[in-house]
């Protein structure tokens, strides 16, 4: 009787309870219960997101998803960001707009990160797509403000045009004007990396004066801080904002008028931006500061003294805040200003100001994550560059912060001990994964031996991202990772002594990830095209810039290895460095 | 495995070991689950027959167990037949290519040992200025650390970086590459070159560019004041010191 009930809904009905379903980890399992529910769920799926582009080809995605009206991509991996991918790897999103033209034609919102996107690409959504929405390019590259005038000049209903991190060809500042007139659809506007020549003010003006709805919108350097007062009179109602430069010879006039601007935004909740900033126009900030929630100071050289001043005159500031990006020129005694006021904090990050200096040029040791961890019970998530660490701090750190999700440190000199005791910080990383039990990111850094891959193998059973420096002494380490770590899905590597044996042995689990990086470590050519060989599910592809990985022995290792899986097969569009292992591929270039 | 440790820590999850036959590659037993993500995994599987491509890429596929799922294989299958009914679907939870033994690394071939032969060029690419990509702070951020006026950047900094990463201030030594009548610029490492002949060895790889065709190519370069100049007319040091992007030019005649 109750089997023939459950077969009995309309299909009307299950569309409708699918609606309020919106995380892609439920809805994949909704699709697992039968063949009805398959299909019904196939047919009313709004949103997608592919974590790896490669992984899935357009037309399988346009085929099973064919109502789509969200995508998000992502393309190259995570070590893009600092160099270690050469440029050309790929990452391309030409061909998915082109197929979406085609299937998707309510597409509304793009968003991308890490992909190559080029003037061609802009052009196509501007001309494909009659009620495009939103577009963010996060960290993207390979497009000129010419493809940013063809988005903002056909793109009626604009909401969102979101350009964070991404290097932009500067071609020309007009682009902001070729915003129509009748545009008034903006809610959030991320200009911030554009370079100088490439913002036209009048046009941001015009354009902010008539977006009513707009409510972030974050500047690029180029700005200067006596035009934020007019920006924000523009725009009282924005809830989020991110400034130009902040520094100018202190002049009263232009002082109140920038503290007034301020205190007429009264939505205003999270403040970033501030290049070059002169400390004296801080104080105009004092308004808002008891509403912030977020705080992003982390291109501003804002010495202690003055972060503390700033901290300590805003009575409020302390309940409300729980993000803060702050260069290390906060020091020590900042942090712990810091972790007596804001007993909210959630998330904070540590920028290096001299990443390549040899000697500290500041007062900031592990000592002010310390007082951090002790002051915030409710920090989740860190972000921390230093010089010295030791197992007792992270012991401590690991100890009174129980609830970290996402724990990322550098100590910048590679294989630092343990400053106290020279140990290598083993310990230290295996109290963290065995306290903090949801902890899904961990980045290391310092002395380490295989034994903290095993706490990690252990202990990390909810970690889905784990990345490696200079870390282990032989493939036992890397073993302990992949056979421990249950819901690992990225993993990427740098400089290990991980060799072909770990690799080989947990060949399986690689199929379970999102995707594996290694460089500079000792996996062989031989290892490569046999995982190639025997994983079919899985793109092997080893990059090369200096010669072809056949030129050499097989057991010669390869420089760099990018494993990940795909049910679309090597992929079309390698450059001449990757060469892929699937067999059904010329290895010869 | 023997490794004694300072904290208290449960023995370590034995891991059984099987063997395995790399000419039966099918005959491996499936373990406990590794947890759910063998439910997620079927996000990409898809049931009916998947295109061309597909089918090139799985044709060996029928030579593996039932395991091996949603590969669409050497034949279409019907929708029925797609692997999530499968009950006895066995995903390979521990495939093996190798027989992982509790002994350590043979001296012999110690992958760490090859990787000695190589560390000191792979952590000292820069010629001792420093690591590629370490500390990891992304690209952007050191172009606004070194564009910071004062503080203590003074000891460290050398004239500002302009709108490139090109400049050896910022101690990343990549410098923009564009080709006549190619869209996308590239980025180049300078500092693994020391020659005319290595660079532009490179660059011609790096633009899939023939030994044949290299000669209807010029390097040329554009200095600190913004002049373009052909990159041989001058010598290495010099080329190296003034330059600030390049650019391939298709020569005529």
């Amino acid at each position: 009787m109750q089997k023939e009930m459950a077969y009995s809904f309309p299909d009307e009905v299950l569309k409708h309870v699918f609606s309020f379903i919106q995380s892609d980890k439920d809805r994949n399992a909704v699709s697992l219960v039968c063949k009805s529910w398959y299909e019904i769920e196939r047919w009313c799926r709004r949103k997608v997101f592919i974590g790896n582009c490669y992984a899935v080809s357009p037309r399988m995605v346009i085929r099973r998803f064919p109502e789509v009206r969200s995508i998000e991509l992502k393309g190259k991996p995570h070590f893009a960001d600092f160099n270690l991918v050469p440029d050309g790897w790929g990452g391309y999103v030409l061909q998915w707009i082109a197929e979406m033209a085609g299937a998707y034609p309510w597409l509304g919102e793009i968003r991308l990160k890490r992909m190559v996107v080029t003037d061609e690409s802009l052009e196509l959504i501007a001309k494909s797509f009659k009620n495009f929405k939103v577009l963010v390019l996060f960290s993207c590259e390979g497009f000129s403000t010419d493809g940013l005038a063809a988005i903002a000049a056909s793109c009626k209903n604009l909401r969102e045009l979101d350009l964070r991190e991404s290097e932009v060809d500067d071609l020309s500042g007009h682009w902001l004007a070729q915003f129509p007139e009748t545009c008034t659809s903006l809610v959030s506007l991320n200009i911030s990396c554009l370079g100088s020549d490439e913002v036209s003010f009048s046009a941001l003006e015009r354009l902010v004066d008539r977006c009513p709805n707009l409510r972030s919108l974050q500047l690029n350097r180029a700005v200067t801080l006596d035009k934020i007062a007019n920006i924000l009179r523009r725009a009282p109602q924005l809830v989020d904002f991110g400034t130009g430069n902040y520094a100018a010879e202190l002049q009263p006039d232009v002082f109140s008028n920038l503290a007034g601007a301020f205190s007429s935004c009264k939505e205003l909740k999270s403040l970033s931006g501030f290049w070059d900033v002169v400390p004296a126009y801080l104080p105009a900030l004092y308004s808002i500061c008891p509403r912030l929630t977020s705080l992003n100071l982390s291109y501003a050289t804002i010495q202690s003294p003055d972060l503390i001043k700033l901290v300590s005159h805003c009575p409020r500031l302390q309940r409300l805040l729980f993000l803060i990006q702050v260069l290390d020129y906060v020091e020590d005694s900042g942090l712990e200003e810091l972790a007596s006021s804001c007993k909210d904090l959630q998330e904070l990050r540590v920028f290096p100001s001299d990443p390549f200096g040899v000697e500290p040029n500041v007062s900031l040791t592990e000592q002010g994550l310390v007082a951090v961890s002790l002051g915030c019970p409710k920090l989740q998530s860190v972000l921390y560059f230093c010089r010295r660490m030791s197992n007792a701090a992270l012991v401590t750190i690991a100890q009174n912060c129980p609830n970290l999700t996402r724990f990322r440190l550098c100590i910048i000199e590679p294989k630092t001990p343990d400053y106290l005791t020279l140990d290598p910080l083993d310990a230290g990383f295996g109290a963290i994964v065995e306290h903090c039990k949801d902890l899904r990111r961990l980045s290391l850094s310092g002395l380490l031996t295989d034994h903290v891959f095993e706490y990690i193998g252990t202990y990390g059973k909810k970690l889905e991202m784990l990345s490696v420096a200079f870390a282990g002494d032989s493939d036992l380490g890397l073993h302990h990772v992949l056979s421990g770590c249950e819901s690992l899905r990225k993993l990427e590597i740098r400089d290990c002594p991980f060799g072909d044996k770990a690799l080989l042995a947990n060949a399986a689990k690689l199929e379970t990830m999102r995707s594996l990086w290694m460089s500079s470590c000792a996996v062989s050519f031989g290892a490569c095209k046999l995982l190639g060989q025997k994983m079919p599910k899985l793109n092997v592809e080893v990059i090369d810039e200096t010669e072809p990985p056949d030129s050499r022995p097989e057991s010669y290792p390869v420089d760099k290895l990018y494993i990940y899986k795909s049910v679309a097969g090597p992929r079309f569009d390698m450059p001449p460095f990757v060469w892929s292992m699937d067999e059904a591929v010329k290895i010869l270039h | 495995m023997e490794l004694q440790l300072g904290l208290a820590l449960p023995p370590p999850p034995l891991i059984p070991i099987e063997t395995f036959d790399l000419n039966s590659y099918g005959n491996y037993e499936t373990r406990e689950a590794l947890g759910t993500n063998a439910l997620s995994w079927p996000l990409l599987k898809l049931g009916p027959a998947d295109n061309d491509i597909n089918n090139i890429h799985h044709h060996n596929s029928s030579s593996s167990s039932s395991s091996s799922g949603g590969g669409a294989g050497c034949k279409k299958r019907s929708f029925d037949e797609a692997p999530f009914f499968d009950e006895k679907r066995n995903v390979p939870k521990t495939l093996h290519l190798l027989l992982w033994t509790n002994q350590p690394n043979d001296e012999d071939d110690d992958p760490s040992n090859v990787l000695h032969e190589n560390s000191s060029s792979a952590i000292f690419k820069n010629d001792g200025e420093g690591l590629v990509g370490w500390p990891p702070v992304k690209t952007w951020r050191k172009k606004v650390h070194h564009q910071i006026p004062n503080g203590g950047a003074e000891n460290n900094c050398l004239p500002a970086v302009e709108n490139g990463i090109g400049g050896r201030a910022s101690k990343s030594t990549y410098v923009k590459v564009k080709m006549e009548g190619v869209p996308i610029a590239r980025k180049i490492d300078l500092s693994v070159h020391h020659s005319f002949e290595g660079l532009t060895n490179t660059l011609m790889r790096m633009f899939g560019i023939s030994d044949g065709n290299r000669k209807s190519f010029k390097l040329t370069y554009q200095d600190r004041e913004g002049d373009w100049l052909l990159a041989e007319d001058v010598p290495w040091r010099t080329f190296i010191r003034s330059l600030k992007c390049l650019k391939l030019i298709r020569s005529r005649g």
